[in-house]
């Protein structure tokens, strides 16, 4: 191999990752809180309470990591709302995470417009830098997509291996699952459904609230209206893509992450194919991976279905 | 008691919702006064802005009733959005396919096109999740995304107007276009396209034994199996209608308001016509008058903010805050809700 495709490689894969960050991010906490059975299709209104948070501690104090804190409790905010929804109030979930997709989305446009008025120079504040890990990033290809990168992607990465170990190697995650599979066994067996459930609910906030803020502080320094677009509903497409599996996600959101950069490449050197063909592809793959899987259960059982102590 | 209870709690919801949006108008600074009489004459200042309020409901009321016919049978469609884009794109295949059709053949020519485009992208979700159980919400939100890129694709490439360099297609044959039924208004007649189908759905789901099934597989899709009637056929029959519906309203807003394709024809009505038909309790009639509801309230806050400077995102906040406020009512309201 020469060294100018090795050096496009590595390019094409510094780039994947930081797209794949927030997905990775937000990804994960919607796993932890889909494995304990409630499907929250408001990623979206979660990261983007996290982005508008963050950004907004982080321009006026200027403290990154007061942004990144405000952004997670951000996420927390919405997680927990959809949480009472749809455990104490046992609500459609679906519905619930739907509503706050809007709420969130006309709220933070609104309070973005009352605090900054309509400008016309965007409000920029800093952002997080790269930090190089001596030794690992010197490791050619993967050394620079991985280990020369700003904070989000390192705790997307230690994200990645504590949901692993948490799923697969401690009681907890059992405990999850047997709350997200089968609630009434769980429940008789001991365990507080409801209370797991909630933790569960509160994971997705952290983690989905700070991949809002790995987009804000991360990848661009700047909010506007609809900062995510759609990233959120594309993290619910890297899930099902990725299995719930913390592994699977990250080569889910890798895929997307590639496609994207990809996307944003050809846009520039003006290819003549349209670039819908590769904002399409992770869509495609992951309707493909969903029509190949047929026949084998994937999802918990009680996904989505509210757990009502007296009843059968 | 339980009734007047009942009826305390939406009032509770209403007042609350109120309450929230006096707030966000004060934080802005705005008279409040002054915005709530903007927001109305938003509305009802002029023949125009009310018939606008018609044109915002036409696509809410096809694919809220797309919703709500799948919700019957327990078909949580989500996908409305992406139904509307591939009846859209059936409508201007076929315009241009068969362009020198008159209109009394080519107007239901591509009504059933959409419905049948529409309806496709609703039952491979409905047929996945009749046969194999695997859930509808998720594959009906990817197949949003999908249709949105190949409406995407097609205006770059096989349905490009050659003579613009925008991403859009060339105007629609004449046949094809539905007739503005108000000369100085958009209103077009897909608003009668719309009503007519609130009437055959009522028929269909509320009138014949079809419906009857369709209804008793939602309500309980075991006790219908034990019972002969078959859960799966009708899964695929309401997903088949719900995302035809759908189909038609994408038909309705390219023949009747652009008179050509383009990305971004709905603005997330796809999206809002599942609160529509949350509101309207899954009922036709309901559905009508939430469509029109939800309309006015994004007609009229367009009026709030020219007039009064209230940013029109407070409309998707109220959408937000009174779906979240119904899911809660039985929690929040439950002194009122129990018989004492």
């Amino acid at each position: 191999m020469d060294s100018g495709f090795i050096a496009l490689i590595t390019m094409y894969l510094v780039a994947s990752v930081r797209m794949a960050t927030p997905l990775i991010l937000a990804g994960l906490g919607e796993a932890v809180s889909e494995k304990a059975g409630i499907l929250n299709i408001g990623v979206e209104a979660i990261m983007l309470s996290g982005a508008f948070f963050s950004f907004i501690v982080a321009f006026f104090t200027g403290n990154l990591y007061l942004g990144l804190l405000t952004g997670i409790l951000g996420g927390i905010l919405v997680s927990m709302i959809h949480a009472v929804l749809s455990i104490h109030c046992k609500a459609n979930q679906t519905i619930a995470g739907l509503a706050l997709n809007f709420m969130v989305m006309g709220l933070t446009s609104f309070l973005f417009l009352i605090v900054f008025g309509q400008t016309t120079t965007i409000p920029a504040c800093n952002m997080f830098g790269d930090l190089k890990i001596p030794l690992l990033s010197s490791i050619p290809i993967i050394g620079p997509a991985l280990f020369n990168q700003n904070i989000f992607v390192y705790l997307a990465l230690i994200g990645i291996i504590l949901t692993a170990i948490f799923f697969y190697k401690t009681e907890w995650g059992i405990n999850l699952q047997a709350v997200g599979e089968y609630p009434q066994a769980a429940n008789s067996a001991g365990l507080n459904v409801f209370a797991i459930r909630y933790f569960a609910c509160f994971i997705n906030g952290v983690l989905g609230g700070l991949g809002g803020a790995s987009i804000t502080l991360g990848q661009l320094g700047f909010f506007m209206e609809n900062v995510t677009s759609g990233r959120g509903y594309i993290a619910l497409v890297a899930v099902i893509l990725g299995r719930r599996n913390p592994i699977g996600i990250f080569a889910a959101a890798m895929v997307i992450g590639f496609s994207q950069a990809l996307q944003y490449n050809l846009q520039t050197l003006g290819f003549p194919i349209p670039t819908q063909v590769f904002t399409m592809f992770p869509y495609l793959v992951a309707v493909i991976v969903l029509f190949l899987s047929i026949g084998k259960s994937i999802d918990p059982s009680a996904l989505g279905i509210p757990f009502e102590r007296n009843k059968r | 008691m339980k009734q007047f209870g009942k009826l305390l709690s939406y009032l509770g919801i209403a007042f609350l919702t109120l309450s929230i949006s006096i707030l966000l108008i004060l934080l802005v600074g705005s008279s409040v006064t002054q915005a709530f009489s903007s927001f109305l004459s938003g509305i009802f200042g002029s023949f125009y802005s009310v018939s606008e309020v018609m044109v915002k409901a036409t696509p809410l009321i096809l694919t809220g009733l797309g919703v709500a016919v799948g919700s019957r049978s327990g078909f949580i469609n989500i996908g409305a959005e992406g139904q509307l884009y591939m009846g859209a794109i059936a409508v201007t295949f076929i315009a241009f396919w068969l362009n020198d059709l008159p209109a009394m053949v080519m107007i239901p020519l591509v009504i059933l096109g959409g419905f049948v485009f529409g309806g496709i992208w609703s039952v491979i979700p409905g047929f996945l999740k009749a046969r194999f159980g695997i859930s509808e919400v998720i594959t009906t939100l990817m197949f949003n995304y999908i249709a949105l890129s190949i409406v995407g694709i097609l205006v770059r490439t096989l349905l490009k107007d050659p003579a613009s360099s925008l991403p859009m297609s060339a105007f629609l044959p004449d046949g094809a276009t539905l007739p503005t039924l108000i000369s100085t208004t958009r209103l077009h007649a897909g608003i009668l396209v719309a009503l007519i189908s609130v009437v055959l759905v009522w028929l269909l789901v509320w009138k014949t034994p079809t419906g009857y099934e369709m209804r008793a597989v939602g309500l309980n899709p075991r006790a219908s199996k034990c019972a002969g009637i078959s859960v799966y056929k009708n899964i695929i029959l309401s997903s088949l209608i719900s995302g035809g519906l759908a189909g038609i309203a994408g038909v309705c807003e390219v023949s009747g308001l652009h008179h050509k394709l383009l990305e971004g024809i709905s603005p997330g009505y796809g999206y809002i016509a599942i609160i529509v038909a949350l509101l309207g309790k899954n009922h036709p009639v309901g559905v009508v008058i939430s469509a029109l509801g939800i309309a006015a309230l994004q007609v009229g806050s367009l009026g709030m903010q020219r007039m009064a400077g209230v940013p029109t995102s407070i409309s998707s906040i109220i959408m937000g805050v009174v779906v979240l406020l119904i899911l809660a009512r039985k929690s929040l309201f439950r002194r009122l809700l129990t018989d004492e």
